[in-house]
């Protein structure tokens, strides 16, 4: 692939000398060739020339569901992957919600195997325990070792609180992440909506910050008896953040997301019980909101996700109590965040948190591997079904006015735009 | 002429105040009708209405029934136990299957809070909500106001205590609302296990004493322990919720003041109130009964006239 970006701004805060200039990007077989203020080439290249167009290192996301193997209906990995491209993500860690659960070597080969060739590189998580049901450790070393990026039970929280500690223990020596998701279910056992004003107006079952907290304490304390890496996906808890801020104060491996729709709606939007809007963890209050978005802003957040779920219309159209959790998140994952932060701080949250998952953070150089991401921080729009590159249209997002879209990524010598 | 607000009864928190009193005087006039000789009127008779009911009920089932068949209309009654939704049909599919018989007005009762207004969003018929889980139940909330006003004259500036089950309560949110609606004050009153834990974001009172709880109120709506509803024990024994939330002959006669006793049915009786209690004077729990079918007459009669 030869191409040459034209005119692009870089926003790369790390290369002080062309961080926020407008450079051409002459990219050949994949490598970064030159990088100046002007380049001119023959008629073989194929010239990229866009009003606003802006590149960045190549954007990762530590939370992306598809639905393959198991649920094509929902997503494929190459659809999913081609969203993801078109959506600025150059690197994507892939939840273990599939059917059969990954919860083998075998299982996780399959997955890199499906995404081989691929401009988007794809990390599978491996389940934690077999069949994720929580109750034998499945084969983390070996699942390690065909490349697994970590060990979850998708959504479902640890409720053995011994099983937690062997796995961050039995995980130690080969390094393993282990996942742990924030919700003690017995405080909840119906919940599907935060507890609240909301909640209490609706006659919806309430998942109080409670059960979140309370799990997310006791994560923390296992962490420091056990020792491990241990990540707690998709916070929502505004005061759970307190308790991450105390555990990296004592040194502890712990690192934490949140899904960017946490930090962009609220409860409030259950009103019509508009199925979309049905996720877990569960939309919670404005002052929570709030308290995410500082705790983002002040880095106690590691990273934020799209917590993409894509769900076919046949697991959303029902009455909400029945409905599927998840929306997608990738297609507006740029223009939430540049909105809510500025387009520097959107690009520092998009490329954080490779280096947990051991994925190198490729530098905008010449003669490095171009890994870029491509966008425009300033186009405004409404989020419409066409904006939609996913096999399911479960978008909690459709109607929002947005600004900021990415347009595509340069990344495993291929362009997607 | 007036009409509502709204093509269909989801919720008490989709109405007006307008549409309660026209609801109200229309519901007056219907009163009148179903105490005559001949319990009848012509009104309906070009609509076709179903009774779709995902959870049982027998009261509000045969009260509508009764009410659309006081309108002519022509009734079909359908119940989850026959119902092809066992076989895996989805809501959607199940209503617009029964709407394709050329039906025109769907009263639905669903376990599931919001299947009404998820329903309305996607068939085409006048929905009326006969309950959906623990959201709301709309005809219920609309005849306890309208019985209170029979009552005592007027619903606003009225003390209005909700005691018992609130967590589980479609019955005391929906009273919540049209109380509210009308400028009434509204307290609840229980055991904190069965109160949600944000009720005062509904902008009511709390009372865990219920003494303090009748001597302030004029109206006590008396709600039932839902125990089907429950999936742990909310308080030890039925006997000491009865010792601090029942009421008795001796409680009422050493209030303040007389206070209107109601109830939405089904009683248990001895516990949350002794039968001395829901037979006396003070009771006005048959009334609401009656009332029921005026209300449904009113309220199908009114969204009716919308279709027309």
């Amino acid at each position: 692939m030869n191409v040459l970006l034209k005119s692009v701004k870089l926003i790369d805060p790390a290369n002080k000398a062309n961080h926020l200039k407008k450079r051409d990007i002459l990219i050949k077989n994949g490598r970064i060739e030159r990088l100046a203020a002007r380049i001119e080439t023959g008629s073989n290249i194929r010239v990229i020339q866009q009003k606003g167009l802006c590149v960045s290192r190549g954007w990762f996301d530590s939370g992306v569901s598809f639905g393959e193997p198991g649920f094509e209906e929902r997503e494929t990995i190459a659809n999913g992957l081609a969203t993801a491209a078109r959506s600025g993500f150059t690197t994507i860690v892939l939840n273990p919600n599939t059917h059969p659960k990954p919860d083998s070597s075998g299982a996780i080969i399959f997955l890199k195997k499906s995404a081989e060739g691929n401009a988007v590189d794809l990390i599978p998580l491996g389940s934690l325990t077999v069949k994720s049901s929580g109750v034998d450790l499945a084969e983390l070393y070996d699942m390690h070792n065909a490349g697994a990026g970590g060990f979850y039970d998708f959504k479902s929280p640890i409720e053995n609180s011994n099983l937690l500690k062997i796995a961050l223990q039995y995980s130690q020596n080969f390094g393993g992440l282990v996942y742990s998701f924030p919700l003690d279910r017995k405080l909840a056992p119906k919940g599907i909506v935060h507890e609240g004003a909301s909640s209490t107006r609706l006659g919806l079952k309430g998942i109080p910050n409670l059960a979140e907290n309370l799990q997310i304490k006791r994560d923390l304390d296992i962490l420091e008896y056990s020792g491990g890496k241990l990540h707690i996906p998709t916070i929502s808890s505004g005061a759970a953040v307190k308790h991450i801020e105390e555990a990296k104060k004592k040194g502890l491996n712990i690192s934490c997301s949140v899904a960017i729709h946490n930090l962009w709606f609220t409860d409030e939007e259950l009103e019509a019980f508009d199925s979309n809007y049905k996720v877990l963890p569960p939309l919670r209050t404005r002052e929570d909101q709030k308290m995410l978005i500082k705790a983002v802003k002040d880095g106690v957040i590691d990273f934020v996700t799209t917590d993409h779920t894509p769900m076919d219309i046949e697991e959303k159209r029902l009455e909400f109590d029945n409905a599927g959790y998840g929306s997608l998140g990738l297609e507006n994952a740029f223009g939430v965040l540049n909105q809510l932060f500025g387009t520097e701080m959107a690009v520092d949250l998009l490329t954080k948190g490779k280096e947990r998952y051991g994925v190198a953070n490729l530098p905008i150089e010449v003669s490095e591997e171009a890994c870029l991401s491509l966008f425009d921080p300033d186009v405004s729009y409404q989020l419409n079904k066409d904006d939609l590159y996913s096999t399911s249209k479960n978008s909690m997002y459709l109607g929002e006015e947005l600004k900021g879209k990415a347009i595509g990524i340069i990344a495993n010598n291929q362009l997607i735009i | 002429m007036s009409e509502l607000s709204v093509k269909h009864l989801l919720g008490i928190k989709y109405l007006n105040e307008k549409d309660i009193q026209l609801i109200f005087e229309t519901a007056d006039h219907f009163k009148e009708v179903i105490n005559r000789a001949i319990k009848k009127v012509p009104s309906l008779r070009d609509i076709t209405i179903a009774n779709i009911f995902f959870e049982n009920s027998t009261r509000t089932r045969l009260s509508f029934e009764l009410a659309e068949k006081r309108l002519s209309a022509d009734v079909i009654n359908f119940s989850a136990a026959q119902s092809s939704v066992k076989k895996g049909e989805t809501l959607i599919d199940t209503v617009n299957n029964i709407l394709s018989m050329k039906v025109d007005m769907v009263v639905m009762r669903h376990p599931n809070p919001g299947a009404g207004i998820f329903l309305a969003k996607h068939v085409n018929a006048s929905i009326v909500n006969a309950g959906d889980g623990a959201h709301e139940h709309p005809t219920q909330a609309l005849l306890d106001s309208y019985s209170i006003r029979e009552k005592l004259g007027d619903v606003a500036g009225k003390n209005v205590v909700i005691v018992g089950d609130i967590l589980h309560s479609r019955v005391a949110l929906s009273n919540i609302f049209a109380l509210q609606l009308q400028g009434a004050n509204v307290k609840v009153c229980g055991p904190r296990t069965l109160l949600p834990k944000h009720v005062e974001s509904l902008g009511v009172g709390v009372e865990t004493d219920l003494v303090k709880a009748l001597n302030w109120c004029d109206v006590a709506n008396m709600l039932r322990i839902q125990n089907e509803r429950m999936d742990i024990s909310y308080f030890p024994t039925t006997r000491e919720y009865t010792q601090q939330f029942g009421i008795n002959k001796n409680l009422l006669e050493s209030l303040e003041k007389e206070i209107v006793i109601m109830h939405p049915g089904p009683i248990n009786r001895g516990v949350e109130i002794t039968s001395d209690v829901a037979d006396s004077g003070q009771s006005i729990i048959l009334d609401q009964v009656e009332n029921g079918v005026a209300i449904r007459m009113a309220v199908i009669y009114l969204l009716a006239s919308k279709i027309k």
